[in-house]
């Protein structure tokens, strides 16, 4: 079973395999690709539907990129796996809602390739922390080898052609998911969401779009996608996160030093509530790990301990938390599973000290 | 139980079924009670009122001639059916794209293989100008750059 295998493996994200840094959790690259000659996921029928999944995953099954790796057909699969795939960002809720969907995702789980969702191919490659470049080059070099062995529809005025306009051209969607506490706290959030958003950046909640900012963690990702070459894109996309980074150290050291005592108190608080609670809703665990990642960048904690905050995270939401247990809970016993979790990761984090960065 | 057919011009169920037979293409008509006798479906010239009927639903004016998507689709939906709608909406969409997008046209990656030769042109010509402002302005550094990269283009578009 293979949703289990991608639970059990030490991935990307969860096991922070490419290192992991303050503010910025993760780099995403999405490319928007499409077959020649069949119609788009959404306008398919069921038997062009399968034509598509069967020739896209043969051909990703037999690239390097994907040894080793794991197959997953959204049709075999229960909701729970389906929901841990979301809560991994490995698929989106659109392609785990469908039943013709698919996606082949690399053993180290930082190359995951939706077939059939919105486009016929959507690659993703993520890495934990800032890595714009680096990300972007396993993209590149993906789609050079995905474009070796399928045609896809490229138009020369239009670029490669997408099933929604909004994705046309590049088909390139960068984003970081940015961890922003202090402008949260500080109130400036609205503000900087504004100002993203004027200069063609999109701010959303950490599921991507539609969804809350639980933990105060944003997705922050280029809206256009045609009229500008990939490198500009990038370019625009670092200038902005590289300021909003600064403007969140800002709002930190200004808290800290405004607040003094009543800051760490609030951190501690958190982490009191943490290695006590017996019952913990998911959104309730979110937004108090927030606080003991940014006691982790502030050195009020260890920053060594940050990594399992950000495993936490992950792996306290919902679906994790059923899996883990292997069976079906309902809200409460999902509740008292994640806070006994939580309590076992945290038993021997030392106390919250005076901020030291 | 089947659902009743909805009325064509109201929320109604229908109860009077019409079929209109033009150059061999069937038009069916579902119409409630008060809407059959609205259009005159008592009428013996039925035929009128599937003319009235097309003239108030919208008619899709382009279909795509590869998967049957028109531009009543797009509007509804917001997608497009497949790659060759971008050819058939061509026009339709730039309006849209000139509205959310940078520009209405491709700078960037092409699949190996292919020459992006409206790109490359594109270039072509915003480079002959630039070197042309870089002679009046006695830059010969870029003037010199200019020259290499629309020697460099030229190649290309002419392979």
């Amino acid at each position: 079973m293979s949703v289990e295998d991608i639970l059990a493996a030490e991935s990307e994200l969860t096991h922070l395999l490419g290192g992991q840094q303050a503010v910025v959790l993760s780099t995403r690259i999405r490319l928007a690709r499409n077959l020649e000659g069949l119609p788009f996921p959404g306008w398919a029928k069921l038997p062009q539907r399968k034509e598509t999944s069967d020739r896209c995953v043969t051909a990703l099954e037999g690239l390097p990129k994907f040894r080793r790796g794991h197959v997953v057909r959204m049709g075999e699969l229960g909701d729970r796996d389906r929901s841990v795939l979301v809560e991994r960002h490995l698929v989106s809720k659109e392609l785990a809602a469908g039943k013709s969907g698919a996606a082949v995702i690399s053993r180290d789980q930082t190359v995951s390739v939706m077939v059939n969702e919105e486009d016929h191919l959507r690659i993703q490659v993520v890495k934990a922390g800032w890595h714009l470049r680096g990300t972007w080059h396993i993209a590149e070099q993906l789609d050079d080898a995905l474009g070796g062995v399928l045609k896809l529809a490229f138009s020369d005025r239009l670029g490669y052609l997408t099933a929604c306009p909004t994705n046309v051209g590049t088909g390139l969607r960068a984003s970081a998911m940015v961890h922003l506490p202090g402008l949260c706290l500080a109130g400036h959030m609205d503000k900087v969401t504004r100002a993203l958003n004027q200069d063609g950046l999109a701010v959303r909640g950490w599921l991507g779009e539609g969804t809350e900012a639980a933990g105060n963690v944003f997705q922050i990702s280029n809206q256009q996608t045609l009229g500008l070459s990939e490198d500009a894109i990038l370019k625009h996309l670092g200038g902005w996160i590289k300021h909003v980074v600064e403007q969140e150290w800002n709002a930190r050291r200004k808290l800290a030093q405004e607040e003094g005592e009543k800051f760490v108190d609030r951190l501690a608080r958190s982490l009191g509530v943490l290695r006590s609670a017996r019952l913990l809703t998911s959104s309730e665990a979110m937004n108090m790990l927030s606080h003991l990642r940014l006691a982790c960048d502030m050195g009020c904690l260890p920053e060594e301990r940050r990594h399992l905050v950000d495993r936490l995270m992950i792996e306290g939401q919902p679906a994790h938390v059923q899996a883990r247990a292997g069976q079906e809970l309902d809200s409460d016993g999902r509740d008292r599973r994640r806070a006994a979790v939580v309590r076992e990761a945290l038993k021997d984090f030392p106390e919250v000290g005076p901020p030291t960065a | 139980m089947s659902k009743p057919t909805q009325c064509s011009l109201c929320e109604e169920a229908a109860t009077v079924h019409l079929s209109q037979v033009v150059h061999g293409k069937v038009t069916k008509v579902h119409l409630c009670e008060a809407c059959a006798q609205k259009g005159g479906a008592t009428d013996p010239a039925v035929f009128q009122l599937a003319d009235a009927l097309a003239a108030t639903t919208p008619a899709p004016t382009l279909t795509c001639p590869q998967c049957g998507f028109t531009d009543l689709d797009f509007r509804k939906r917001g997608r497009l059916g497949c790659p060759a709608c971008w050819e058939t909406f061509g026009e339709a969409l730039d309006g849209l794209l000139v509205k959310v997008q940078h520009e209405p046209a491709h700078v960037g990656r092409a699949p190996a293989g292919v020459v992006p030769v409206a790109q490359l042109r594109r270039r072509l010509d915003a480079a002959r100008l630039e070197m042309t402002a870089a002679v009046t302005g006695e830059d010969f550094e870029a003037a010199a750059r200019l020259r290499d990269e629309i020697a460099a283009l030229e190649r290309q578009l002419a392979s």
